[in-house]
């Protein structure tokens, strides 16, 4: 970042972006750009807390869930969800931070995590849309980074993928229901689409600039997609989903524009986005809360085992 | 006992797991874990390696136990001259053996 300017060799940077250019993927290990590190590192430090904070809302439903096998499923879903964040902390610390320092930054409010996860989970309704829109909006993401050019980022991604594919179709399996329901479950969807939608188009971010940040993030392949193209790709296969079951998007000006084959919709306050980034949304400060409070009550479990791994090493 | 030497948390608990889907298929490398001793490394691996791919066996190995190549080396596994004669395809004279001796046959029948 700006505040971090390193001074490569020019002919190692040149022979790694030439590399890079060629499709060619970056080992643990290998010589990278200072800068490349710290972009890694940031971006998959944030991808990792985003899956453990991501698992809170739907824990949040687990003892609410209606029927057993709902309540099963969505077990099954948010421990994939923590596994998630294991796998990606792991890949974080062959950049160099330790991942006990990864969890500090996190539950101290150090980094970020995505900004759908600072939002209420109200209604079962909410999960419905948790499951098909929020994973259905990663998917985009993941699914690009899965030619990322960190290699063990993109391994990982494939694994997580293939999960995140399951999530969506357990989502679509909920959201029908209701969707099939009665007037009122009808009622709680819409109102849950209606709430989730501006954070759905805030989760891309901010829209494209032409910044020489966002330049080199994508000629170094940490970033495949700009965020505008991953949200068309999103509005393109989710806002169908909606329309089709007879509900409505909360904006007047959505429209699919034929020629450009693009939906145009309102600009949504990014401003918004900016304040949850700074962990000031609606659920920040209750579940990084959360968060600390079971860091604390498992301190001696982490004291117990870091013990006995001395005593059997 | 005091926090006596801290276990370096970027490599010494750190285990590589390995899945075996069926007796016929080999170990393969799937991903890590963090344990402080073998039990716990197995007990993670299961958890986070085998929830829905299949598996018969788990192996998990520490990183510091771990010796490797330099893919700054992998020039090495490039072959300096023409091995082809190590694949099938290359045979060329006896697969025209074989493809002569069953038209002979076909031409019998």
């Amino acid at each position: 970042m700006s505040d971090h300017t390193h001074t490569e060799d020019p002919e190692r940077l040149a022979e790694f972006e030439a590399r890079v250019a060629a499709g060619e993927q970056v080992e643990t290990g290998e010589w990278m750009p200072g800068e490349y590190r710290q972009e890694a590192l940031r971006l998959i430090q944030m991808h990792a807390n985003s899956e453990i904070m991501g698992a809170m809302p739907e824990r949040e439903w687990i003892p609410r869930a209606p029927t057993l096998s709902r309540k099963m499923a969505l077990t099954a879903k948010v421990q994939d969800e923590v596994g998630h964040a294991q796998l990606l902390y792991r890949v974080a610390e062959t950049l160099g931070r330790s991942r006990v320092q990864m969890i500090a930054d996190l539950i101290e409010g150090r980094s970020k995590f995505h900004n759908v996860f600072h939002y209420p989970a109200e209604t079962w309704a909410d999960v419905a849309v948790i499951q098909v829109f929020v994973d259905g909006a990663a998917m985009q993401t993941q699914g690009a980074l899965r030619s990322s050019s960190y290699a063990p980022y993109a391994r990982v991604m494939k694994r997580i993928c293939y999960e995140e594919d399951f999530h969506i179709r357990l989502g679509l399996d909920v959201y029908r229901t209701l969707a099939d329901g009665t007037p009122r479950q009808r009622a709680m969807l819409q109102d849950a689409i209606t709430r989730w939608w501006v954070p759905l188009l805030h989760f891309f971010g901010m829209p494209d600039r032409v910044s020489p940040h966002t330049e080199k993030m994508l000629r170094w392949r940490l970033k495949v997609k700009s965020n505008e193209e991953l949200r068309q790709q999103f509005l393109r296969k989710f806002v169908p989903i909606i329309q089709e079951a007879g509900f409505t998007v909360p904006d007047p000006a959505l429209r699919w524009d034929e020629a450009s084959q693009r939906y145009a919709y309102a600009e949504p306050d990014w401003e918004e986005l900016k304040r949850v980034g700074r962990n000031q949304g609606p659920k920040s400060a209750e579940r990084l809360a959360l968060r600390q409070d079971y860091h604390r009550r498992h301190r001696w479990v982490r004291e117990a085992v870091e013990r006995w791994g001395l005593l059997a090493a | 006992m005091g926090p006596a030497r801290r276990l370096s948390a970027l490599e010494q608990d750190v285990w590589a797991v390995f899945r075996q889907a069926t007796k016929h298929d080999p170990h393969v490398y799937v991903g890590d874990v963090h344990a402080s001793d073998p039990e716990m490394a197995l007990l993670l691996a299961k958890e986070q390696y085998a929830r829905r791919d299949p598996c018969v066996n788990l192996w998990v190995v520490r990183y510091s136990q771990i010796f490797a190549t330099d893919y700054g080396d992998a020039d090495m596994f490039r072959p300096a001259t023409d091995r082809s004669f190590r694949f099938g395809g290359s045979h060329r004279d006896q697969q025209r053996v074989y493809r002569e001796a069953g038209r002979r046959r076909d031409d019998e029948e």
